[in-house]
């Protein structure tokens, strides 16, 4: 993870350095102005003002060089954080660009939305107190070599201590942190729950719901309350341990340092400073167990990342479409398509020739493959057999459900391409979309969705319509897109796409309105195309096609 | 109705105020907050205990003897072993205040949750938007876990830190109340910079969320787009938008660590300018002044410890910050009253069959300035089926929830069997009263569970007759698990008709006398739209029903149109009569004969629309109304 951006760890290290001996040597001016400053004046009654403020600019100098180093680690170890959870999220949003339309089908939004953004932070998060742990290590080398050099019998209570502090960390870590984990899946089902609850409240209503409603999500939140207490009362005791250990500590050293003063193998100044050492190390001491303890959960993070990134990228199914024969807009030859891991339904044999510049209507039952069948022609998903091929040129396609990015109208037809304003003014025309675009606040630099004016499904059908003909496509398919307009605007829609395009349009046809503006329709029946020709033939040969479209107007028989 | 939601939102309380009144609204948290504090106090007199120490051996152990390294290790021995016992009792106490905090403060937590999730379940259904539901469960989820947060680690950091520079600045000020003063006028500018310093680290933490929060809007936009973008080749041009929008939050967030690794450190430099005043004033005084070295020493001790808990100050304020914020927006939402109050004086309906009267009914949503219902008035006779039909945003649902007091009407009063609904009591209503959304709420359970929501004290034989009695019975036995499969998230599991289905059982359990409808929009295969007519009349027959209509079929078979239009009932008669009329539900009708209509385009606008409207009325052939086309009479 370092090596990704390497100079601001090097910065961070070289801080956390100087911070670690900075530490140790911010014992040792207390030692000499103890033994050179403050012991004279009081035994011997003077002290010369220039040995005073030598004390003082060693204790000052050295306290500044400690908080510089402090700066450096900690700016520098953040800055690289935030800088590699940068390289992860576009690394990830690398793979969610190229993979094709398959894979994000397996894959559910909300999982990647949380591999791109909350577990790049969590991965990361490890990272900061490295150079922080790394510096408590080297303090404890340099504390315990400077021990050793100071008295051997007061450095092997260094040995003993230090050693004593991390382990208790590392234990309570463990023993706490599965509670923990236990209250944030339970907390996770709370959440749901409450969700769930909060979107069926019209139902709970309803049914007078209210109370018992409360009493279940509460028993839920109880849970999470009681995991938590369990977690507490433990993490309580090591709390207190850990403040209790370097304390008692310190005052075995004192008893100890006092017979050692007793003996001359130590001056009162480095007895006082080896105490003082302890002081400063008790916190970093403490924090370095609570950095261990978010390593489990940053490698969980890391993997689910790394899952993404490392997974092949699938190949374009767009690349394996062939072109057309002359004259022909969609040629498709024996395609099938079975996937077992995808809810498409499957085709079986389809044989398709549609000429340049006509309108198909793909009429079917409900799971008979009509939208496995474009999804297939437009290139979105790979045939499993046969040949797809289409006339050169750009291929749209306009799904059901608009899809509108939060931007303006103009970057929402133009999506990612270049095109002038008068062309994409031609293909809100043509999309009927032209007279309220005009009409909106800023026009085409009106800003639409969340922040900005919403507009009604129809409305934002026409702007997504506008996008598939700004390309000037030479295929364009409609994904039962028009069901969101009335019947005359998708009929002056069509009129103009006839006579001013020469697009091959393939259109999913739900209501008996759309089905008569194509010129032909393919009739599906389980993934086979059961019949194509125009729906006066159709309706002569297929009894099944006339049971559909008798459906179609048999609600209307049971109205008037 | 409720106060804004916004408004009060932004309201400029005091971070004091907020927690004075989060304490009064959670008992539990406050009672004995002064004995926890006294414990973490005691607690904090663990630290005092090694200077103490030193300063004793080093006075009364080391130097005090006078002789050349003449220790009194005995005495120095018993001060240790007083001082051992200090540590330990403030340990043992230190943990108790940590438990009591702990403890206390998750029940509080458990208390503050259960009282948010019964406010908001009382809220009228006005408060209950879309829009605001993200709101309200983060209310009592993530807002919630904020003070959480800030109570397993912030919480006791505080109560810990200012105990210890309590008691470091009593035991200073009794040491030497002139080096004391010396210490804390040299401290003092660290109070100035810290608050400076923490403004602007609050505000560079707020944007960098802010920043994230963009970040993630676009990568949400990436995968909820993935089809669309990948049909238009646009995943450079996104990835691109994207790619700066990850940049810039980076950029945010490494200000902000800048920020906050400037005042890190600040405690620790301030302590080594205080430490050299303290030693500097020290030594001028010298003995004469009746200090001593040991007395000195361990002032430069409790120096550093006096200004040892900043640097965790600086970390737990931005967590304090966030939990104040928390802990208002909770505090926003239980000010928001709740839904229609229950009457005190309730009055008992009528038995039997009950009708609806409608008078001078407007209504208006909170926070808007448009009444989606003006002056209605219409009264149904008990037993009667009435369908309400009108474009969206003409007020029909609105309509359907006052009736079914899931609000209360701006203006105006509706009466159920003669009974004022703000005098019916709320669980009688509940009992008399069913409304069944078509695209109805399933939870994540199994079909069982479900049904049995209209009455968990219901026995599966009620159930498996209610399902015989509206004609599923050959459905549900037909699934894999029966009554006991599950519906997946939202009901994802079925499909639509199913879920509707399972609603009119549900429906049907609850008996009720009264029923209101609220047509769906989906399309659903043959099969289940036949069973499902089925059911609806079956469940509709004797009782009273107000359908809102989507569906002009429906509006043809009941036995009376209300059409609204702009929140005023504009038209109310039978289908057949309405139709010959040259009104809105005549123009509906059009529109909607010529879109269920296949002809060539020649012929489309010749559609004899007179001969249509001539056909007669057939109500009783259930095969007839299979619909696969999807006609929406509130489109556009």
């Amino acid at each position: 993870m370092l090596s990704l951006h390497p100079r601001s760890f090097v910065f961070s290290f070289i801080g956390a350095a100087v911070f670690a001996i900075a530490t140790v040597a911010s014992s040792f001016a207390i030692r000499w102005v103890i033994d050179n400053v403050i012991l004279p004046r009081f035994e011997d009654g003077e002290v010369g003002l220039g040995t005073f403020l030598t004390g003082a600019g060693m204790i000052i100098g050295i306290g500044l060089v400690r908080a510089v180093g402090v700066v450096f680690r900690r700016a520098f170890a953040s800055a690289g954080m935030w800088r590699v959870a940068e390289s992860y999220t576009n690394q990830v949003l690398d793979r969610l660009v190229r993979q094709p339309v398959s894979w994000h089908r397996r894959h559910p939004d909300g999982d990647l939305v949380a591999r791109a953004g909350v577990d790049t932070e969590t991965t990361v998060s490890v990272i900061a107190p490295i150079p922080f742990a790394t510096s408590t290590l080297l303090m404890i080398v340099i504390s315990t070599i400077w021990l050793f050099i100071i008295d051997i019998p007061l450095g092997m209570v260094a040995v003993v201590v230090f050693p004593l502090v991390i382990a208790t960390n590392v234990i309570y870590e463990r023993s706490v942190s599965q509670h923990y984990t236990r209250a944030q899946a339970q907390l996770g089902d709370f959440s749901a729950a409450v969700h769930e609850s909060f979107e069926g409240v019209q139902l709970v209503k309803a049914y007078g719901a209210e109370e018992r409603e409360t009493v279940r999500l509460a028993e839920l939140a109880d849970r999470v309350r009681a995991s938590r207490v369990e977690a507490i009362e433990r993490r309580s005791w090591f709390d207190a341990l850990t403040d209790m250990i370097p304390a008692i500590a310190n005052i075995g050293l004192v008893l100890l340092g006092a017979s050692r003063v007793e003996s001359g193998d130590v001056t009162i100044g480095q007895f006082t400073s080896v105490i003082f050492l302890f002081t400063l190390l008790v916190l970093p001491l403490r924090l370095i167990g609570y950095a261990l303890s978010e390593l489990p959960r940053s490698m969980a993070a890391w993997v689910r990342i790394q899952s993404v990134v490392t997974e092949v990228v699938l190949d374009d199914p767009a690349a394996a479409i062939g072109t057309a024969d002359n004259g022909l807009g969609i040629q498709l030859t024996d395609v099938g398509f079975t996937h077992e891991q995808s809810d498409l339904a499957s085709l079986h044999g389809i044989d398709l020739a549609l000429p340049v510049g006509t309108i198909t209507a793909l009429v079917g039952p409900t799971g008979s493959g009509k939208s496995t069948l474009v999804d297939v022609v437009v290139g979105l998903v790979p045939a499993s057999s046969g040949r797809v091929a289409l006339a050169p040129g750009p291929r749209s396609i306009v799904f059901q459900e608009a899809f509108l990015i939060a931007g303006t109208v103009r970057e929402n037809v133009v999506f990612g391409n270049d095109a002038p304003d008068d062309e994409v003014w031609a293909a809100l025309h043509l999309a009927a979309a032209d007279e309220f675009v005009q009409a909106l606040p800023s026009g085409l630099d009106t800003v639409v969705g969340e922040r900005g004016v919403s507009l009604s499904g129809g409305q934002r059908q026409r702007v997504a319509l506008a996008r598939a003909l700004v390309r000037h496509p030479s295929i364009l398919v409609l994904d039962d897109t028009t069901s969101a307009l009335d019947p005359a605007t998708e009929e002056a829609i069509l009129d103009r796409l006839r006579t001013s395009l020469e697009s091959t349009v393939l259109m999913i046809a739900s209501r008996p309105s759309t089905i008569a503006l194509a010129d032909d329709v393919v009739f599906m029946s389980s993934g086979r195309v059961a019949a194509h020709g125009t729906h006066d033939e159709l309706l002569e040969r297929e009894p099944d096609y006339r049971s559909i479209v008798e459906a179609f107007e048999a609600d209307r028989a049971g109205a008037s | 109705m409720s106060v804004g939601f916004t408004s009060s939102l932004e309201s400029n309380e005091t971070a004091m105020t907020t927690i004075r009144r989060g304490l009064r609204e959670v008992p539990v948290l406050r009672n004995g907050l002064w004995f926890t504090f006294f414990l973490a106090a005691l607690g904090s007199g663990g630290r005092v205990v090694v200077p103490i120490l030193i300063q004793q051996a080093i006075d009364r152990g080391i130097v005090g003897t006078d002789g050349e390294n003449a220790v009194d290790v005995a005495l120095v021995a018993r001060l240790a072993a007083i001082g051992l016992l200090a540590v330990l009792v403030a340990g043992v106490a230190f943990r108790q205040a940590a438990v009591r905090l702990g403890v206390r403060s998750e029940r509080a937590l458990y208390d503050l949750r259960e009282r948010l999730i019964g406010h908001i379940h009382g809220l009228s259904l006005a408060d209950h938007g879309e829009e605001r539901r993200g709101g309200l469960v983060a209310r009592v989820t993530s807002d919630i876990e904020t003070l959480a947060q800030f109570f397993q680690w912030g919480g006791m950091a505080w109560m810990r830190n200012t105990a210890l520079m309590l008691i470091v600045s009593l035991v200073m000020l009794a040491y030497d109340p002139v080096l004391a003063s010396v210490a804390f006028v040299v401290a003092f500018p660290l109070a100035i910079v810290l608050r400076a310093v923490q403004k602007r680290l609050v505000l560079a933490h707020g944007r960098a969320r802010e920043r994230n929060g963009e970040m993630l809007g676009a990568i949400a936009e990436v995968v909820s787009g993935a089809t669309t973008i990948r049909a238009y080749e646009a995943g450079d041009h996104l990835s691109g938008v994207v790619r700066t929008a990850t940049a810039r939050k980076a950029r945010q967030q490494i200000r902000a660590a800048w920020i906050g690794a400037f005042l890190f450190p600040s405690g620790e430099v301030f302590s080594v300018f205080t430490v050299s005043a303290v030693i500097g004033v020290g030594v001028w005084r010298g003995p004469e002044s009746g200090l001593t070295a040991g007395a000195l020493v361990g002032f430069v001790f409790l120096t550093y410890r006096f200004l040892e808990p900043i640097a965790e100050f600086t970390e737990i304020i931005d967590q304090t910050q966030t939990a104040v914020a928390g802990l208002r927006r909770v505090l926003t939402v239980l000010d928001m009253p709740v839904g229609p109050p229950a009457p005190t004086d309730p009055v008992a309906l009528p038995a039997g069959s009950l009708g609806v009267a409608v008078a001078g009914v407007t209504f208006r949503y909170p926070n808007t300035d448009v009444d989606v219902l003006r002056d209605v008035t219409v009264t149904i006779p008990a037993g009667q089926q009435v369908a309400m039909v009108g474009a969206t945003g003409s007020g029909k649902t609105t309509l359907g929830r006052l009736v079914a007091r899931l609000t209360d009407p701006t203006a105006g009063r509706i009466s159920v069997g003669g009974v004022d609904l703000v005098d019916v009591d709320p669980d009688e209503l509940r009992r008399r009263m069913v409304v069944v959304s078509q695209e109805p709420f399933l939870f994540d359970d199994s079909i069982l569970v479900n049904i049995g929501f209209a009455r968990p004290e219901c026995t599966m034989s009620e159930i498996e007759r209610v399902i015989a009695d509206l004609g599923a019975t050959d459905w549900i036995d037909a699934l894999d698990d029966g009554l006991a499969t599950k519906v997946g998230e939202r009901g994802e599991a079925l499909s639509a008709g199913e879920r509707q289905l399972i609603a009119l059982i549900r429906a049907g359990l609850a008996d009720p006398d009264v029923l209101i409808l609220d047509e769906a929009t989906s399309s659903v295969d043959a099969l289940t739209e036949l069973r499902i007519a089925r059911a609806l009349d079956r469940l509709a027959a004797g009782r009273t029903t107000i359908a809102i209509a989507h569906r002009l079929s429906t509006a043809a078979r009941a036995d009376r149109v209300l059409v609204l239009a702009d929140g005023e009932l504009v038209e109310d008669g039978t289908h057949a009569e309405l139709v010959a009329g040259d009104g809105t539900y005549r123009r509906l009708h059009d529109a909607w004969i010529s879109a269920t209509t296949v002809s060539k385009r020649s012929a489309r606008s010749g559609v004899d629309l007179e001969a249509e409207r001539a056909r007669p009325l057939d109500r009783g052939d259930l095969a007839l109304e299979i619909v696969e086309a999807k006609v929406l009479l509130d489109d556009e």
